[in-house]
C-alpha cells in the first residue's frame, strides 16, 4: 500500500496523485458552477 | 591509553562507548520522526482549514473578490507550477544520490533550493501588492494565516534543503546512505501537497 511517509519515492508518487485528484475536483466544481 | 586499558581490563573485543540505541519499532527512527512530525503538521493545517471553511461556509461575508480586492489567481498559479516543479527536481536529486550520479544530485538540490526560494519571493511580493491587510477582515486574516503558515513551512523546508545541498557539494551521500536527502525530500513533497490544497481552496474554489 502507498505510504507517502515511508520513502521519498512514495511521497513523490503521492504528490502526483494529489495534483491529479485536486485538478479533477476543481474542474468538476468549476464546470458545475458554470452550468 | 586505550590499549593500556584493554591490557589492564582484560577483554580485547569488549564494547566501548555508549550502548547501542534500542529500536523498538520496525520503522526506521528517521522516518518515524518525520512521520510523527508530518501528522502533527496535518493537524495544524487542519485547524487553519477549519477556520477557513467556517468563515466561508457558515459566515455570510462571502469570499474574494470582495470590497474591490481580488486574489492574484494567475500569479499564484504560476507560483504553484514553480513549487510542483521543485518536487520533480527534488526527486531527480534523490535519484542522483541513489545512482551515485553526483552531478544530478548537486544540480537537483540546487535547482530545488532556487525554485523554493523563488516561490517564497513571489509569495512575499504578493503580500506587498495584494491590497488588503490581515486586520481588514476575517477573510483577510485567514488568507494571510493559511498562506503565511504554508510560507513558514517553505522556509523551514528551504533550511533543510540548504543543509542537504551543502552536504551534497561536500561529497556526502552515497547509493546506500542518502537519508539526508530522502527525509527532507519527504517533507518537501508534503509542503507541495499542502500548497496544492491551499491554492485550490483559497484561490480557485
Amino acid at each position: 500500500m502507498l505510504n507517502p511517509l515511508r520513502s521519498e519515492q512514495e511521497a513523490f508518487r503521492f504528490l502526483i496523485y494529489v495534483v491529479v485528484v485536486v485538478a479533477v475536483i476543481v474542474a468538476v466544481v468549476l464546470v458545475a458552477r458554470a452550468l | 591509553m586505550e590499549s593500556a586499558s584493554i591490557a589492564a581490563g582484560g577483554h580485547a573485543g569488549e564494547h566501548h562507548g555508549p550502548p547501542e540505541a534500542n529500536q523498538s519499532s520496525r520503522v526506521e527512527a528517521q522516518f518515524l520522526g518525520m512521520l510523527l512530525f508530518i501528522i502533527s503538521e496535518i493537524m495544524l493545517f487542519g485547524a487553519f482549514f477549519t477556520a477557513y471553511f467556517f468563515i466561508r461556509v457558515v459566515g455570510d461575508g462571502g469570499w474574494f473578490p470582495m470590497d474591490g480586492d481580488e486574489l492574484p489567481k494567475l500569479i499564484a498559479g504560476v507560483n504553484t507550477a514553480i513549487l510542483i516543479s521543485s518536487s520533480f527536481t527534488m526527486h531527480w536529486a534523490l535519484e542522483g544520490a541513489r545512482n551515485e550520479n553526483r552531478a544530478a544530485l548537486r544540480t537537483g538540490m540546487l535547482t530545488t533550493l532556487l525554485l523554493g526560494a523563488t516561490f517564497l519571493c513571489v509569495q512575499i511580493n504578493e503580500y506587498v501588492h495584494v491590497g488588503f491587510a490581515p486586520a481588514d477582515s476575517a477573510q483577510g486574516s485567514i488568507f494571510y494565516g493559511l498562506t503565511g503558515l504554508h510560507g513558514a513551512h517553505v522556509f523551514i523546508g528551504l533550511t533543510l534543503l540548504t543543509f542537504a545541498t551543502v552536504r551534497a557539494y561536500r561529497g556526502h551521500f552515497t547509493a546506500k546512505e542518502h537519508r539526508g536527502v530522502e527525509v527532507p525530500g519527504i517533507y518537501w513533497h508534503f509542503v507541495d501537497v499542502m500548497w496544492v490544497v491551499v491554492y485550490t481552496t483559497i484561490y480557485i474554489l
